[in-house]
């Protein structure tokens, strides 16, 4: 058969930008997913809360929590996704044109113009994250328009200005000294853990957390099901958020965003690994089902950095670790530091997180960046100090000034009615379970 | 406001108002909304307190 060159040529070309449209198409899908998995940890966090909240105060922990996710996605539109793109080298670049201002023509639909759109989503969606994250700690007791200025704050301006150092191949923390998160432990985690942890100490303990004598009382949460079964929701979600860890370069091997190769293979071993690791590790310490799924979160926080580098027994062995020290380490901060962190979160995310920064750095060193230094134990410490420091200082400041202000802490009668009678128009459960705060319809006083 | 292009032909930035002045004021407009209505949230919760004190 004889076969015209110009056709071939032809044949090839129109082969090529088939291909080409694939790859494109395909990257667009695969975060797409991701995200949609995403809101999966919103819909865990949110039962999480709920359930770990008093009766009297769950709507109102439910709600704070939505607010964050609404008011984070907005405002990472604002000036969030700027931020990450402005700020590698330190702090944001105001003469940078990097795309990502808002009325940026890439801020928007645009034919030329695939990866802004779904980059920016998912990066929003790691924003509402960090807001879930410091949601949880100050259940019960915060003013909901204090909390959405904080949740703000950190969800669009702090730990998306931590990525930008700890989460972008650009980032300083990677090209001066190393580093190395692939699941964010740190931009993450730490960041949005020593917030909440700077807040806590401003916003005091719930009423009744702490005896005259300084000990502490256990505040139980209303619905442990819902919470435990909150966690596990949240797990499915972290498949979004890792799938999320990891470039889709479409025509070659994936890379992570520190450049280095890597497969989807990999991160599910040590994903998995993990999960069962931290559950392993709760278990042990405490028999409790709220902090057996509070260690699963755990194990994967002690091991995100290095999920993508670990010989799986490794990560098990830190899992199991992570998921011990979470309730230790909670013990210790209530003890400590007097504080009433109503989900153990600095402890699970900030403690388990730097753990896994700073364990990386004793297992993983050595491994290539190309022309950046290679992983090393030295680059980790000088992340994890920086991501604690970014968390905390603004957090701590910025809660200081609301307390000063007013709008920090509801007041003590408000507290101890409860936030749903006050704040919240409707009831959690006007034909079941009754909250003590509001009398069971229909109810007779006994003579 | 409306499209800013006529043809699909080679069109990129595609959306409402592209090119002109109108993403920016609706811009301004988001910004406000979401400064407002947490004033607006923080003075209902202060008169909510009150009420029930």
């Amino acid at each position: 058969m004889n076969t015209d060159p110009t056709d071939t040529v032809a044949a090839i070309a129109e082969l090529q930008q088939a291909m080409t449209w694939t790859t494109t198409v395909n990257m667009e899908v695969f975060y797409w997913w991701c995200t949609a998995l995403m809101f999966l940890i919103h819909a865990g966090f949110l039962g999480y809360e709920m359930g770990a909240s008093r009766m009297k105060n769950v709507l109102a922990s439910g709600m704070k929590n939505i607010l964050a996710f609404a008011f984070v996605i907005p405002t990472f539109f604002f000036f969030g996704w700027w931020i990450y793109l402005a700020s590698p080298g330190g702090l944001p670049d105001l003469s940078a044109e990097t795309g990502g201002a808002p009325w940026s023509d890439a801020m928007g639909p645009n034919l030329a113009d695939n990866a802004s759109g779904i980059f920016w989503a998912a990066f929003a969606l790691f924003g509402a994250t960090t807001a879930s994250i410091f949601s949880g700690a100050v259940i019960e007791r915060i003013k909901m328009s204090g909390f959405i200025i904080l949740a703000i704050l950190l969800g669009s301006a702090v730990w998306i200005l931590g990525a930008s150092w700890a989460w972008h191949g650009d980032g300083w923390l990677l090209t001066e000294f190393g580093w190395h998160d692939f699941g964010a432990a740190g931009a993450v985690h730490m960041v949005a853990a020593f917030f909440a942890f700077g807040v806590l100490l401003n916003l005091g303990p719930r009423i009744g957390k702490f005896n005259a004598d300084g000990s502490a009382n256990v505040l139980k949460p209303h619905n442990i099901p819902l919470a435990v079964f909150g966690l596990m929701v949240l797990f499915v979600g972290f498949f979004g958020f890792l799938g999320g860890c990891i470039i889709y370069m479409g025509s070659g091997q994936w890379v992570t965003i520190f450049g280095n190769p890597v497969t989807l293979s990999a991160v599910a071993f040590n994903t998995v690994m993990a999960f069962g690791g931290g559950i392993i590790g709760g278990w042990a310490v405490t028999r409790d089902p709220f902090w057996m799924m509070s260690g699963a979160l755990a194990g994967v926080f002690a091991t995100a950095s290095g999920l993508d580098l670990y010989w799986p027994p490794t990560t098990f062995v830190l899992a199991v670790a992570g998921g011990m020290l979470a309730p230790i380490g909670a013990a210790w901060l209530e003890k400590t530091f007097k504080i009433d962190d109503a989900v153990g979160a600095v402890s699970v995310h900030g403690i388990c997180g730097a753990f896994g920064v700073l364990a990386f750095g004793v297992v993983a060193s050595g491994y290539p960046n190309g022309d950046y230094p290679d992983t090393n134990f030295l680059g980790q410490l000088i992340g994890a100090i920086s991501m604690g420091l970014l968390g905390f200082i603004p957090g701590y400041g910025v809660s200081l000034l609301l307390k000063m202000a007013g709008l920090l802490r509801i007041p003590e009668h408000v507290e101890v009615l409860g936030m749903d009678a006050v704040e919240v128009p409707v009831d959690a459960y006007p034909e079941g379970m009754h909250s003590p705060a509001k009398p069971v319809p229909g109810a007779v006083p006994a003579e | 406001m409306g499209s800013p292009i006529d043809s699909w032909e080679g069109a990129t930035a595609y959306f409402t108002g592209a090119g002109g002045a109108t993403p920016g004021i609706f811009l301004a407009i988001a910004i406000i909304l979401c400064v407002g209505l947490i004033v607006h949230g923080a003075i209902t919760e202060e008169a909510a307190y009150k009420k029930h004190k």
